[in-house]
């Protein structure tokens, strides 16, 4: 584990030099955020009114803390990186190294949001208060028992995206599915919560990637209950097992398709 | 002064052709591109039937006027990124000292240099407008309004761009600021003008210019206006030969990084 330890630190002290940089992404989240208060002002018609059992105060909240955590953890690492390493063959270098390659790909990930979902959240915080007000019935006990939750759903979604950049092995691009896969995740989880679909499909997004990585976390800041804890971390704990599985399978299966040709 | 125009028009097309037909060299890849763009464009539609199921009206919009907006918004951003790519990262090529080898070819700089690049994805976005308009709002008369107006945004939606990226001459972090405000126009276009109220609304018609690519020739569309047509043409005019204008004045203050190195 100190090998980890080592790549996250030198990762995150050299992601502490960007650091104005990242508050460069701070324009396009707000706007996005100033587009869905404009929306969710215009769809409510009173302040009182309840739609899929949110009020208009929860609901920005809920978007606010997904798309903090889609803009905070956002980076090519998992996704660009390890797909160029596959497609030049820069993996050939990277395999033989002292540690497993999917690992290191994470650890410098999360080294690398370590820096950004900190900033993200301070920013969401102060945008919230000033631009919503304050979430009603929130209680600081509760974002502190939601915090490891957020930890594990940004993990699920980083092991599910990497797995995605394997598939490199086999096709040329793998972009074209990270595509939709965001997209999934971005429409049906994180600008909306699940709640909001038809009762008919609801345990469908139940099962999927999307309850653990956004919608849970979220639905926990604005509305916890200790019975819905359990119950997130316990598909969190499934899903993360299911994804690291898949994920040290295609990798084993990718690295012994590689031809090494020289050069 | 024609054959020369003729001619440049000429380069271009065959700038465009070739990254085509480069990109084209893996077909599977190609097509995989296109096709998971329209189908990443598709799932937007999922959030649309879901508000509209919670409101009939939204900002003045009905289901179909959106779908519009959205078809308008993602062919004229297709159009710009199949054409004019490099407009997209030309900061890079300013910060990095590699405007070089265009500066020594014998046609037009700015021409060269933004058509040197294709986005390939961006050809599904341009499939994707034209499909909406046919699936949910064909009319001939709309078609032929939705074609002429995928022109003028491409052109306004290019012109910023190039504003935006230009800056990289005088200042440094111009890069992030440009890309931001590029990607503030794409976030606005895909949403009702109608929500938005006040300093918002002011800066989407006069500063960002979503306002004059999307919003104006959806009314048009939805109810037809010379007036406003000529508006839009006229601002499309307009803030292109500002963007040629900064794009040149800032070129006087490019240094080379003297990088040897062969375009592709």
């Amino acid at each position: 584990m100190r090998k980890y330890a080592v790549i996250y630190r030198s990762v995150l002290m050299e992601n502490l030099q960007y650091a104005m940089n990242i508050a460069f992404g701070f324009i396009s989240y707000f706007i996005f955020i100033y587009v869905f208060i404009c929306l969710w002002n215009y769809m409510y018609a009173s302040p009182e009114e309840l739609i899929a059992g949110y009020t208009k105060e929860q609901m920005i909240w809920y978007v606010m803390i997904t798309e903090g955590m889609w803009f905070g953890t956002r980076s090519g690492t998992v996704t660009r990186q390890a797909a160029t390493d596959i497609r030049n063959g820069n993996i050939a270098y990277l395999m033989n190294k002292p540690y497993h390659y999917t690992l290191y790909i994470l650890t410098k990930y999360t080294a690398e949001w370590g820096i950004r979902l900190p900033m993200y959240a301070a920013l969401s915080i102060s945008m919230g208060l000033t631009m919503v007000g304050r979430l009603p019935g929130f209680r600081l006990v509760s974002l502190l028992a939601t915090l490891p939750v957020i930890l594990l759903g940004i993990t699920i979604n980083a092991v599910f995206k990497l797995c995605i950049s394997l598939i490199s092995f086999w096709i040329e691009d793998s972009n074209p599915f990270q595509w939709i896969y965001d997209k999934l995740i971005l429409v049906i989880g994180t600008i909306f919560p699940v709640e909001i679909f038809p009762a008919a499909l609801q345990p469908v997004f139940r099962l999927t990637p999307i309850y653990t990585v956004c919608y849970g976390p979220a639905k926990l800041v604005v509305d916890f209950s200790w019975e819905k804890f359990l119950e997130i971390v316990a598909a969190q704990i499934i899903y993360l097992a299911v994804g690291c599985g898949l994920m040290f399978f295609l990798y084993g299966k990718g690295v012994k398709k590689l031809h090494v040709n020289g050069g | 002064m024609l054959t020369a125009a003729k001619n440049q028009l000429r380069v271009c097309g065959l700038s465009v052709r070739y990254n085509i037909m480069r990109e084209m060299l893996n077909r599977v890849t190609f097509l995989t591109n296109i096709g998971f763009m329209i189908l990443n464009n598709a799932t937007f539609i999922v959030q649309w039937v879901i508000l509209f199921h919670l409101k009939e009206d939204i900002g003045g919009y009905r289901m179909s006027d959106v779908m519009l907006l959205w078809g308008l918004a993602a062919s004229s951003y297709g159009l710009s990124r199949i054409l004019f790519a490099r407009a997209f990262s030309l900061p890079g090529l300013i910060i990095n000292g590699k405007l070089d080898a265009y500066l020594v070819q014998p046609k037009n700089v700015l021409l060269s240099v933004i058509t040197s690049s294709t986005n390939t994805s961006a050809i599904g976005d341009l499939i994707y407008g034209f499909l909406i308009v046919c699936l949910f709002c064909f009319s001939v008369n709309r078609l032929l309004l939705f074609t002429l107006f995928t022109i003028t945004g491409t052109v306004i939606v290019t012109a910023f761009s190039l504003l935006m990226g230009s800056l990289s001459f005088w200042f440094v972090r111009a890069d992030a600021f440009g890309d931001n405000m590029v990607n503030c126009l794409i976030s606005f276009s895909t949403y009702p003008d109608g929500i938005f109220q006040g300093t918002a609304r002011f800066l989407l018609y006069n500063i960002i210019p979503v306002g004059m690519a999307i919003y104006q020739p959806i009314h048009i569309m939805i109810e037809f206006d010379g007036r406003s047509l000529l508006i839009v043409l006229g601002y499309a005019a307009l803030l292109t030969a500002a963007a040629v204008f900064v794009f040149y004045r800032g070129l006087r203050r490019y240094s080379s990084s003297n990088l040897m190195e062969v375009r592709q």
